[in-house]
């Protein structure tokens, strides 16, 4: 019986044809060796890269871009540089390079048969750790819309990288190539990234890094052109048989490179979801919330209810809180930092929202640039009017501390808190009105404006 | 004979030029470090806190490789104490070389930082090699230590401290303990196992 079974099980070929005959031999490239360790090893790095600092852009498109972009070329291409020198040198490695040297196939196609396993998984484990990103941030997004032209560019830039390391890892025979190319490459790239100012940074593959700004659109073909064309050079002048094609794509390399050098500052404009908000006009004063976070506006107003309501009927007041860059208008106040994600918003959710009207409250007035402090009369009836308004969530605290410290803290405490009684004492339309002046010197540092509480 | 076998083995690990290579890493730390006017500043030191002994590491990581491994276990006498003096010799050059470049500032990004990096990052690339074999022992915590040196920018917590140890300052006994603990256990592993046989496979 047990004969009959492992016969069943035995798989023959047809006559004549050889065993596995339809395999390709390029599958084994891929499937075995280096290569996939490569692909999981990009795709590790880049997943706890990204996931330690998930609040920090989950939840925003431009956020995310920026930041899978950021990530996957200062750590994936010295990465992918290092993973495809290792793989440039397995021939030597493995004692094999004259036994290939005698092989019917080219240079080139041979170099390419062992380098494209590596440039495939490797990008390969960016698209995984790419496609999670997205998909982090398209669970919780508030508004704008993805980039897919980053991710391609960075999947250029890191086959590129892994075709140059793969050249350099046949030309230099020593083993630590590899690993001080990786360390070369990360260092490079950030001093690059983070401390150059010259022009040449523009062909960093980098880049600028923004949550506001994009490139022009032909920024990405532009760089994708200069970091591919290196590639194919260092590939063509290594394994080609006429190696003066190498010279093309080095010419073309080099017209983008200097097109991204000549442009550079002019490389990059406002995000246009970032120029635009979208409003409610039912509130005094009206909110608006950024076009990249427009469908945080319901959450906002739903914050900002208590101060809005409370407000209702007082005059005075600026027109609306905007949320655009740059300086609000003379009848605006700046609505809370919604960026950087992270703090106020996190996955599109407020994580505060009493802090959030709390700090809606402090833009409604502004002190902050008078040259002398204002004195404890102003600033208790400050205190008071956000006390109403909306009151700090550490505010008991600060009570609290004020109560147990000196006689002065003392005595201001009590002058704060008969000030908020008072208030809170007020008929409806008395207070209204009393606000209604109070907004009314909102902005002057002169105390003898400021209306009596 | 004990010494010209002990000079062998030396040459056969690549141990003059595993050395010289360290003299280097540690010249090229100075110059870094000396260009990052961290006088006011001492977190602008942790680059060079954190990418010097990954690059040292890698370099010890390299020399532990045998290209006669087969024959080499073949040997009547233990391998331990060979292998305890290679990796013990090797880190404390790079202990000692390394926090020249990064003197004063001693409870956050300084000397001791230095030496506690250099510490974990010999840990985990003994390990590595224990597991993938010597070659290749610089991927793991190349990507490790590149991957934390990204995520731990701007995030807090209790954990930080245990996965990103590379980052703290040397006040934190945290990160401490988890260095000498990654150094216990790579060097331990490195003694009983070896590098892991590679031959000429890929």
């Amino acid at each position: 019986m047990t004969l009959v079974a492992e016969k069943k099980r035995e798989h023959r070929p047809p006559a004549g044809v050889p065993a596995r005959a339809s395999r390709h031999p390029l599958r084994a490239e891929f499937r075995r060796g280096f290569a996939p360790w490569a692909g999981l090893a990009l795709l590790l790095t880049l997943a706890v890269a990204l996931a330690a600092s998930s609040a920090q852009w989950q939840g925003g498109w431009a956020e995310t871009r920026e930041r899978l972009h950021t990530t996957a070329q200062l750590l994936g291409v010295p990465l992918a540089l290092a993973a495809g020198c290792w793989q440039g040198g397995r021939e030597r490695r493995r004692r094999t390079e004259e036994l290939m040297a005698t092989a019917v196939r080219g240079g080139l196609a041979r170099f390419l048969a062992a380098a494209l396993p590596v440039v495939c998984w490797v990008v390969a484990g960016y698209a995984v750790a790419a496609a999670l990103a997205m998909l982090a941030t398209g669970l919780y997004a508030t508004g704008d819309r993805p980039d897919l032209v980053a991710p391609v560019t960075d999947a250029v830039a890191l086959a590129s990288g892994a075709l140059a390391g793969h050249a350099l890892g046949r030309l230099l025979p020593w083993r630590l190539t590899a690993p001080l190319l990786a360390v070369a490459g990360y260092v490079v790239l950030g001093v690059v990234a983070y401390d150059s100012r010259g022009p040449l940074r523009h062909l960093s593959p980098i880049g600028y890094a923004s949550d506001t700004d994009v490139p022009v659109w032909w920024q990405p073909p532009a760089m994708t052109v200069w970091t591919g064309g290196l590639a194919a050079a260092v590939v063509l002048a290594y394994a080609a048989r006429r190696r003066f094609t190498a010279l093309l794509p080095l010419a073309a390399a080099t017209a983008a490179g200097a097109l991204l050098v000549q442009t550079g500052e002019g490389l990059w404009h406002t995000n246009p979801a970032a120029g635009r908000q979208v409003c409610d006009t039912s509130t005094t004063p009206q909110i608006c919330v950024n076009g990249r976070y427009e469908e945080l506006l319901p959450q906002v107003t739903d914050a900002l209810s208590g101060l809005t309501g409370r407000l209702d009927g007082v005059q005075n007041l600026p027109v609306r809180f905007t949320d655009l860059p740059g300086e609000p208008g003379p009848d605006e106040a700046h609505l809370p930092m919604i960026t950087p994600l992270g703090w106020s918003v996190v996955r599109g959710r407020l994580t505060d929202p009493q802090q959030f009207a709390w700090e809606a409250g402090q833009a409604l007035y502004g002190r902050i640039e008078c040259d002398e402090a204002v004195g404890p009369r102003v600033a208790a009836v400050d205190d008071a009017v956000v006390h109403y308004l909306a009151p700090s969530p550490a505010e008991r605290r600060f009570d609290e501390l004020a109560a147990e410290g000196d006689a002065a803290a003392r005595a201001e405490l009590r002058d704060r808190l008969d000030a908020r009684a008072r208030l809170k004492a007020m008929g409806d339309e008395e207070r209204r009105a009393w606000l209604s002046e109070y907004f009314a010197s909102a902005g002057t540092c002169d105390p003898s404006e400021v209306p009596a509480l | 004979m004990t010494t010209s076998g002990l000079l062998l083995y030396a040459r056969s690990r690549t141990l003059p030029r595993t050395v010289a290579a360290l003299a280097a890493t540690a010249a090229l730390a100075v110059w870094a470090a000396h260009g990052l006017d961290a006088y006011l500043d001492p977190s602008r030191r942790v680059p060079v806190v954190a990418l010097a002994p990954l690059a040292a590491s890698a370099l010890i990581g390299a020399s532990l490789y045998s290209a006669s491994d087969e024959l080499d276990r073949t040997a009547v006498r233990p391998w331990w104490r060979r292998r305890l003096v290679h990796l013990l010799a090797l880190t404390a050059l790079a202990a000692a070389l390394l926090p020249w470049a990064v003197l004063g500032h001693t409870s956050s990004f300084g000397p001791p930082a230095m030496i506690r990096n250099t510490l974990g990052c010999v840990g985990l690339t003994a390990a590595s090699a224990v597991l993938l074999g010597a070659r290749l022992s610089w991927l793991p915590v190349f990507a490790y230590v590149s991957a934390v040196y990204v995520a731990a920018a701007g995030v807090d917590g209790g954990s930080v401290p245990a996965w990103a140890w590379l980052m703290q300052p040397a006040g934190e006994r945290g990160a401490w303990l988890v260095a000498l603990v990654a150094f216990a256990a790579g060097t331990v592993l490195y003694l009983l196992r070896g590098a892991r046989a590679e031959g000429t496979r890929d």
